[in-house]
């Protein structure tokens, strides 16, 4: 009983403390969050030698209902702890929406270990049917949304079917072509606002309470972005939820095995074709709900927003966090965010300060911060004591 | 009678452009464990490919339980209940011991990606349930490699792979269980408990039949039924191993001359 106590504590001293870091990475200077992230890299690369990154995602494992409370209670104070700074929500915003497109892409890079250079296109099929239906023929944004969520995963049948035939760097550039071909169209295509993109897209409303309101809450005037940011993290957390699910199912250990070796795969009953196609798709859905609620945040798209370095920031967030782990997209996500974020004030220098932040993480960790652990289906499967699991854990952890 | 036969192939033959791997090979299998046997290269692997649809006839028929299987891939192959296991082992190193196993089992789940996200109980229930049959399944053959379930592939030693990978190809009770040279790069100890696990399989009661390549003469002479022999592709004796050793045809594919 006094462990079990002790093991919540730990999960949420450990929460508190992640939810600190996020704010403090908010709040400072480009420099500090560099400063951050190096101690981050030290910090984790001595938890798993030391065996201590496995406890730590066993008793996060264990409480995630206290965790998830936590970081709940986290985002919805947040506005409260940024003192209502819009540019820091926004910050804020924009990361929920790359981390529910990042998790996405994990279903292939992660999962079916196929690196799909077309993340973007897919995030702005969801921006574009929406902004299109709600501008041009006035659908309602929430209607709007579930059709830039349909027609991004039907496109991702539609590219995927073919596509599929190919793998690795076949595969490789044949969305490095879809991307180009995307681009190309929407710069093309007047009906899509061609280079001058769609403004004017709608806000969403509740019951007739615009989501572009100020918020009066305790005598304190908020911005709009704190409804947005209560609505992405809501998605985001059911993006957590559905990918973190789906990675313990069947199929998360499907697509690993497609992922090594697709000729043992299919002897075992996998249909390769709709198996790769589910994780193609997942990703689109994923992507095109990101890409709706970016274009009814920011009002305003153009190709700029899908273009290839889109998708190569995507991809990084994924490989940089860590594939096939949820937590580690996760924290790709946020970070990698925040630096581009925070690199805007050094316009010229920025793709090149990205570019070296990125190398240098990689040459350290070069399987990401938080690399693909072990699936661990809970103490009563195993019939292993904790002490036990722990071990095996950390076996696997130190490959 | 061929409704009876588990397996029966008529006249399969496969070529790699001009060579001719495996040759109007007639074969056929029941409630039994046949010994494949014969030379590097006289086709042996490639005839349980054609069987398993990696590779598609170029001639004949692969008959299964009285239905044609040559326009089947190989997951459709398994989903009729023909397993197998590979010469060299291919099991997935970037998985845990239960993961390779639970893959023994994917085709037996039922549950729905839809429902492995909405339906968080029943898709738990679904993998406990498998847990514990992969568990049976591999307890059979060493109790200890359950104490390592959550440990990568690669830290375990060889004897136990094959045992995984036997294990993962009969954990979803297949009617045929094809075995590739279970014994490749095991030492004599090794070899004879690996002689003791498949007997295991053929003696537990589940009418399992299996066909088994080996190179080691004396695996076959203890665990087959029946033996055939290949050479360049075809069929050059077939009976019991008795006979098939003194078979004059098979001694010179052996020793030449």
């Amino acid at each position: 009983m006094a462990a079990r106590l002790n093991d919540k504590i730990t999960a949420a001293l450990v929460a508190l403390g992640i939810c600190l870091l996020v704010y403090i990475s908010l709040m400072s200077s480009l420099l500090v969050i560099l400063i951050i992230v190096a101690l981050l890299v030290v910090l984790l690369t001595y938890c798993e030698k030391t065996g201590l990154i496995d406890t730590v995602f066993q008793l996060m494992g264990k409480n995630t209902t206290l965790t998830s409370v936590i970081f709940g209670l986290f985002i919805i104070s947040l506005p409260f702890l940024v003192k209502g700074n819009n540019d820091l929500l926004h910050i804020m915003i924009i990361a929920g929406i790359m981390g529910i497109v990042a998790l996405g892409l994990n279903f292939q890079i992660g999962g079916i270990g196929q690196i799909n250079f077309a993340p973007a296109v897919f995030y702005g099929v969801g921006a574009y049917t929406t902004a299109y239906l709600s501008v041009r023929l006035g659908v309602s944004p929430w209607l709007g949304t579930i059709a830039g969520v349909c027609l991004a995963t039907l496109t991702g049948v539609i590219i995927g079917l073919p596509a599929l035939k190919a793998r690795g760097y076949y595969l490789a550039l044949v969305t490095i072509a879809l991307q180009t071909i995307f681009t190309l169209m929407i710069i093309n295509i007047p009906a899509v606002g061609g280079p001058n993109g769609i403004p004017g897209i709608p806000y969403y409303q509740i019951f007739g309470y615009s989501l572009h309101s100020r918020v009066e809450v305790f005598g304190l005037t908020l911005p709009y972005q704190v409804n947005y940011l209560y609505l992405v993290y809501i998605v985001f957390a059911l993006a957590i939820v559905a990918a973190s699910r789906l990675f313990k199912s069947r199929y998360g250990i499907a697509w690993n095995a497609v992922d090594q070796d697709p000729v043992v795969a299919a002897t075992q009953g996998i249909n390769l074709t709709s198996i790769q196609l589910l994780s193609f798709c997942l990703g689109a859905a994923f992507a095109g709900m990101a890409g709706a609620l970016y274009a009814h945040y920011t009002g305003f798209i153009s190709n700029e927003n899908f273009d290839f370095s889109q998708s190569l920031i995507l991809i990084c967030m994924v490989i940089l966090g860590g594939s096939d782990n949820v937590p580690g997209v996760i924290t790709g996500a946020l970070l990698l965010t925040m630096i581009d974020q925070k690199l805007a004030d050094y316009a010229n220098y920025r793709l090149l300060m990205y570019g070296l932040v990125l190398i240098i993480i990689l040459l350290v960790r070069s399987k990401g911060l938080l690399p693909k652990r072990i699936r661990i289906y809970g103490e009563r499967d195993t019939g292993m004591s904790n002490g036990d699991a722990k071990l095996a854990a950390g076996a696997g952890g130190k490959r | 009678m061929d409704a009876l036969k588990t397996l029966k192939t008529e006249k399969v033959g496969i070529n790699f452009g001009g060579l001719k791997a495996v040759e109007k090979l007639d074969f056929e299998i029941g409630d039994e464990t046949v010994g494949l046997i014969g030379p590097n290269g006289s086709g042996k692997t490639t005839f349980l490919n054609i069987i398993s649809g990696i590779y598609k006839p170029s001639e004949g028929r692969v008959i299964f339980k009285g239905e044609e299987l040559n326009s089947f891939t190989p997951d459709a192959i398994r989903k009729k209940g023909i397993s197998r296991t590979f010469q060299t082992n291919r099991l997935c190193m970037n998985l845990s011991v239960i993961d390779n196993l639970l893959l023994g089992l994917y085709c037996e789940q039922k549950t729905s990606w839809w429902q492995a996200i909405f339906n968080r109980s029943l898709a738990m229930q679904e993998i406990n349930r498998g847990i514990d049959k992969c568990f049976g399944a591999i307890s059979v053959f060493n109790p200890e490699i359950v104490d390592r379930a959550y440990e990568l592939i690669s830290t375990i030693p060889l004897i136990d792979r094959r045992r995984i990978e036997i294990a993962r190809a009969i954990v979803g009770r297949p009617k045929l269980l094809l075995l590739d040279e279970p014994t490749a790069g095991l030492n004599k100890e090794e070899t004879h408990q690996m002689i003791e696990d498949i007997t295991k399989i053929r003696d537990s009661g589940d009418r399992i039949s299996i066909i088994i390549i080996e190179h080691d003469m004396s695996v076959i002479s203890k665990i087959s039924d029946r033996v055939v022999c290949l050479n360049a592709g075809q069929k050059i004796a077939e009976g019991s191993f008795e006979e098939v050793s003194q078979n004059e045809n098979v001694c010179m594919a052996y020793l030449g001359g």
